[in-house]
């Protein structure tokens, strides 16, 4: 095995050919089976397609776990005087998250094969390729194999000689994590400032230049050929009976062997950081876990007995998202990684909502205060409250997102914030 | 599988450093030589949004949108169905030309696109990747977000200044660097993650950094005029 | 039209299909508070202030977009609601200056309105505030990014509105702010200066009204503009008996929300000093010497009376009221064959509100133009309300309103009889034999007729010189001296007296104009070719 992020208990599905550079061109993808489900799919109707997909159970995998086939029978049907769209969601952001950037360097035609065919199922004539402008080796090789699909008459007018048309465009971001927002996501399209819109009209109906749009992360669209060739009960054979098929976790912090893992939904977190990733650095501890990215609530080092699937990670009090793993040992300063993760929200916040705007940078000031020891008694009763007051009352969720570490870190590591109010220095604690 | 604490002097940064590629090189994990030079006018208009906007060769009184660049304009305008839509792309190209964006590059795109400047300067101001001011030949930033930063980022980023000398934001004497602290790469298995203009170096720890700037050096000596 | 019932804070509402929370409230009488929201432009839904409580939904609804569903049972006062609002109004303040004291918006200022109301009484940030600055707009507008609450009102104006694109949103986050395209600035948009009338801070301010008066100072009264012949709705805000700022008035049919600047700005002519206060006699000596009113009245009859005229030349303005001309055109009809004629001057563009196209400034450049057409005047002389004066030797001359800058100084000194209705003494009243001070339209009640016929009312706002009436009592007076009519004893009988010249104005009185104005019944008797 070529990968060197690899394990012998993975389930490699989607990560099966990382390592392997030939993958990447048309050929070497064709020779691995590739686009023989698009194909597949050309000799069935979009709706077969949709059902397949539904049947799957297949869940967005950018972090809301959504079930794909039915957003995409939320496409309007019938309506051929109106172009529909399909976004591919790469503008992978969420600190902690690096699955996309994989994929897309790995393995480009799984990525755009799944966009075909979904865009063949949903009856978008245009695929955008959304991807974070940041990603300059993957952009390359995306593009690469867009002009290989091109030149195969797999990608244009009159794909694979079955009627239909299909283009497909690589957009590059520009650096806004805001931009992973579906929404804002369209916004940037459409050349924007990448802020996020209300709902509704939900982009189904009135999407990317107002037109049905259907908005799929990268992980996701990579899932699908496979579905679309073995069908959905061999994809329900993995995870669980609400969370189907393997996920890639993206395992980061003071692991001995950080990368990505797939495995099937509902595998142990304790397993994945001690066994798979070969436990803590150095030989420290464990002191936290955030399961899903920045985003999500902290977990203390004695709640990783947890499967990882949308529902039990969601019983534990807090998210799956982008399945995005980050390990503290026991030297973390609580306070300084809470204050960096929300200096990036201030950071990234596009400041169309007051409560984002003006309490993701305040939170920021507070935690910064706290953590160079100026901090105020009454000051963490303060942070609760904004937090609080930040929750559900803004057009996206960046704001509840900044609350989230806040919140739950000092529900969980409380005494660290005390130990650092009012005094003088900042506490003896290293990064 | 094995986890290599040292890295590889002389090259580090590369994708697959701390980990065992085996047979692979930096050039097959970066998937160099599979893409090859893309032309300049964009290849396949699908795919001619693809290029780099942050290239170590840049003029800033360079003309915007002239041979292969007029044709790479043309490439991506087709592929939206409105002009602004292909607002950021044709953003990155001027970027890419001139290595900023200044009121008249804003300007200039306003205009190809017959779109009002406020708004244009609403949209580039509201990205990160488009700098608003000249930067060094080469643009540095280090990812400081949650998952370097537990790896000891902030110390890469002292060890970035220290080493060319300059102030975040501000360009090397030399002309050379301009470090500054960015938000998640989307690299966090690699920590620290550095973008280098448009290239990732991961795995950075601060002591390789002199080997990172020398390299950069000798790229620079050797190839003056070109990215 | 299909409607919908819902019931809000316990009122049940009914209102049509697809109308949304906020506009729901209002027709229910229940206000929300907002601050993106404006009626006249598209709702982003990003102020946060609107969030009321739907009962069965998760989460606080934006009532700025969220339509009324069927019997949706929507709380405004919930403590859910009030808590939101509570702290989305402390997140306000957390880099607002407070700087109320030295702010020309306080005292009609969104934020201090609604933190007064709801908000907490201490704030919690004790972290230095954001420093953002004054930045000039251009034109007459300057921006403070440290009051500037990011509700982008001004931003959707010039893009939905003006359509200038003037205006953006600039950098992201808490560093945003609005601004212009570096040293562009909104000079080019000639509605601009609406930005500052829907900001709901005092972020936008007009650099003319920079300072000049505290809010609640200020007496507010409707009326309407007189720098075109579109006539905008205004209210006239006025202190000290000077005016200070003129805003729009809503009137949907007429400019909805908006004014252009042009007109915005022409107000000291109001405020002009060096009023006639007193009525004037010439002498034998050549002089013009003051009389009462009681005097130059029972004179003035007298001498009209005995007249034998072979005619009388009216000049009217199209900058006084239908009342003031046309009384006086029933006084000169009284005397003898009247050629009544206005000079009123015009421009060659027309400058459209492009998203409000029914706005904008017409070439006429005077408010009452066609109310005189209407009357039975003729419009005389060029664009710049000069020439055209006619021969008035051996006639009856009343000259109301017009300044007669271009005339000789002897004009009128052949009439048989010369009359001048005046604010201002001239140079070119020297030949008056009578000169009589009158009131502006800043002073009296009034109405002007617009470009389309639409009749609409005005009202005092600011006292008249002590011995300055207005024209239309005149005539009237001078109606009854001559045995011709009744003085009307107020501007509205004036009014219906208009209908004798024209039977269009029959049908109206102020009761009906109302404050949103009234169109002529029969404006094809008016129709007057745009050219002329």
């Amino acid at each position: 095995m070529a990968y060197p992020y690899a394990h012998e208990k993975e389930t490699r599905v989607l990560t099966a050919h990382f390592g392997e550079p030939d993958a990447r061109t048309l050929e070497g993808w064709t020779k691995r089976g590739g686009y023989a489900a698009l194909r597949k799919a050309l000799d069935m109707s979009p709706d077969d397609v949709i059902e397949v997909v539904k049947s799957s159970g297949l869940r967005g995998r950018g972090g809301a776990g959504f079930p794909t086939g039915v957003k995409w029978s939320f496409m309007p049907k019938g309506d051929a005087r109106k172009p529909h769209y399909l976004l591919i969601n790469a503008d992978e952001s969420e600190p902690g998250a690096f699955k996309d950037r994989e994929l897309c360097r790995w393995t480009p035609h799984q990525m755009l094969e799944g966009a075909l065919i979904g865009a063949w199922a949903i009856g978008a004539a245009h695929v955008y390729v959304y991807m974070r402008g940041e990603f300059f080796e993957p952009a390359q090789i995306v593009a690469k194999a867009i002009e290989e699909i091109y030149a195969a008459r797999i990608a244009g007018p009159d794909i694979m000689g079955s009627g239909v048309s299909i283009d497909v465009t690589l957009h590059l971001g520009a650096g806004a994590y805001i931009c992973g927002e579906e929404t804002a996501l369209m916004n940037s399209l459409e050349g924007r400032r990448g802020q996020p819109r209300i709902k509704p009209p939900f982009p189904a109906a009135a999407g990317a230049f107002g037109q049905p749009t259907t908005i799929n992360n990268v992980e996701t669209l990579c899932a699908v050929p496979h579905i679309v060739s073995r069908g959905g009960d061999w994809y329900r054979s993995f995870g669980t009976e609400k969370s189907p098929g393997t996920k890639l976790f993206n395992m980061s912090g003071h692991l001995v062997r950080r990368g990505n893992f797939e495995f099937p939904l509902g595998f142990s977190l304790r397993e994945l950081i001690y066994d798979v990733c070969g436990g803590i650095r150095d030989g420290r501890t464990l002191k936290a876990v955030i399961p899903g990215g920045s985003s999500v609530p902290i977990l203390h080092a004695d709640e990783i007995d947890i499967a990882l699937d949308y529902e039990s990670v969601a019983r534990a009090g807090t998210m799956l998202g982008t399945a995005s793993v980050i390990v503290m040992d026991d030297r973390t300063n609580m306070v300084k990684q809470v204050r960096r993760i929300v200096e990036f929200y201030a950071h990234e916040s596009c400041g169309q909502c007051t409560p984002c705007r003006e309490g993701t940078s305040w939170l920021a000031r507070i935690l910064r205060r706290i953590e160079t020891g100026h901090g105020r008694p009454d000051d963490i009763e303060t942070l609760i409250s904004l937090g609080r007051n930040m929750v559900g009352t803004t057009i996206c969720v960046l704001s509840d997102s900044a609350a989230a570490p806040i919140l739950s870190s000092i529900e969980k590591f409380r005494d660290e914030y005390d130990a650092l109010i009012g005094t003088a220095e900042p506490a003896a604690a290293a990064v | 599988m094995s986890d290599k604490t040292t890295p590889i002097r002389g090259n580090p940064g590369w994708a697959g450093e701390t980990g065992d590629f085996e047979h692979l090189t930096e050039a097959d994990v970066r998937g160099v030589a599979h893409v090859g030079k893309r032309p300049v006018a964009g290849g396949v208009p699908g795919a001619s949004c693809s290029y780099p906007f942050q290239l170590a060769d840049k003029h800033p009184d360079a003309v915007l949108f002239e041979g292969p660049y007029a044709e790479r304009l043309e490439k991506m305008r087709s592929r939206y169905p409105t002009s602004r839509g292909a607002l950021l792309p044709v953003l990155n190209l001027a970027q890419e030309v001139r290595g900023h964006l200044s009121p008249e590059a804003m300007a200039s795109v306003a205009e190809v696109l017959d779109l009002p400047p406020a708004l244009v300067r609403g949209v580039a101001t509201f990205y990160t990747m488009y700098n608003k001011r000249a930067v060094g030949r080469y643009l540095i930033q280090v990812c400081t977000n949650v998952s370097c930063n537990l790896c000891g980022a902030d110390d890469v980023v002292a060890a970035f200044l220290e080493a060319t000398g300059c102030e975040p934001g501000e360009i090397s004497g030399d002309g050379l660097f301009t470090v500054i602290e960015a938000e998640c790469l989307g690299a966090c298995g690699f920590p620290t993650a550095v973008q280098i203009n448009e290239r990732y170096f991961e795995n950075v720890s601060a002591g390789d950094v002199p080997d990172i700037l020398d390299r950069l050096r000798h790229e620079a000596a050797i190839a003056p005029g070109a990215g | 039209m299909e409607t919908v019932n819902c019931t809000i804070n316990g009122t049940s509402v009914e209102v049509s299909k697809g109308t949304r929370i906020i506009e729901a409230a209002e027709h229910a009488g229940i206000g929300i508070a907002h601050y993106c929201y404006h009626a006249g432009l598209s709702a982003p839904a990003m102020c946060r202030m609107c969030l009321v409580e739907v009962e069965g939904a998760p989460k606080l609804v934006p009532a700025c977009v969220t339509t009324v569903g069927p019997d949706q049972v929507i709380h405004t006062e919930s403590e859910k609601a009030r808590e939101a609002r509570r702290g989305t109004l402390e997140f306000y303040l957390a880099n607002h200056p407070l700087d109320c004291p030295i702010c020309d918006k306080s005292g009609e200022c969104r934020l201090q309105d609604f933190v007064h109301a709801e908000g907490r009484k201490h704030g919690r940030s004790i972290e230095p505030k954001r420093v953002l600055g004054q930045d000039d707009f251009g034109g007459d507008i300057l921006y403070d990014g440290d009051r500037c609450i990011m509700c982008t009102r001004c931003v959707r104006f010039t893009r939905e509105i003006s359509q200038s694109s003037a205006l953006d949103v600039v950098q992201r986050g808490s560093r945003s702010v609005i601004d212009t395209f570096f040293d562009h600035g909104t000079e080019g948009d000639p509605f601009a200066g609406n930005v500052v009338d829907i900001c709901p801070v005092g972020a936008l301010l007009s650099k003319d009204f920079l300072h000049k008066a505290r809010v609640w100072d200020l007496d507010h009264t409707p009326s309407v503009c007189t720098s075109c012949s579109q006539g905008c709705n205004i209210r006239i805000d006025s202190r000290d008996n000077l005016v200070a700022r003129l805003k729009p008035r809503t009137n949907p049919d007429v400019n909805s929300w908006w004014m252009c600047d042009y007109g915005r700005l022409r107000y000291e002519w109001m405020n002009a000093p060096d009023r006639l206060d007193q009525p004037l006699v010439h002498t034998d000596a050549a002089q013009l010497v003051p009389v009462t009113w009681k005097a130059a009245a029972l004179d003035l009859v007298d001498r009209l009376g005995a007249a034998d005229s072979p005619g009388v030349v009216l000049i009217g303005s199209p900058f006084l009221s239908n009342e003031d001309n046309g009384l006086l055109l029933q006084v000169a009809k009284a005397l003898g064959e009247t050629d009544a004629i206005y000079r009123s001057p015009r421009t060659d563009d027309e400058v459209v509100c492009p998203g409000f196209p029914k706005l904008a400034r017409r070439r006429d450049l005077a408010a009452n133009g066609r109310g005189l057409d209407a009357l039975g005047f003729r419009r005389v002389g060029n664009d710049t309300a000069t020439g055209g004066l006619p021969d008035v030797a051996g006639r009856i001359l009343i000259v109301a309103g017009d300044p007669l800058a271009d005339a000789p100084a002897d004009y009128g000194a052949d009439a048989l009889v010369f009359v001048a209705l005046a604010h201002h003494r001239t140079p070119a009243l020297a030949a008056a034999s009578m000169v009589l001070p009158i009131t502006t339209h800043a002073e009296s009640d009034g109405t002007f007729t617009n470009f389309e016929g639409r009749v609409q009312r005005f009202w005092p706002a600011l006292d008249a010189p002590a011995g300055a009436r207005p024209a239309w009592q005149v005539a009237g007076v001078l109606l009854a001296g001559l045995g011709a009519g009744q003085a009307p004893p107020d501007a509205g009988r004036a009014f219906l007296m208009l209908a004798r010249l024209n039977d269009g104005f029959e049908h109206l009185s102020y009761e009906v104009i109302g404050t949103h104005g009234e169109l002529l019944r029969v404006p094809a008797l008016i129709d007057t070719a745009d050219g002329d």
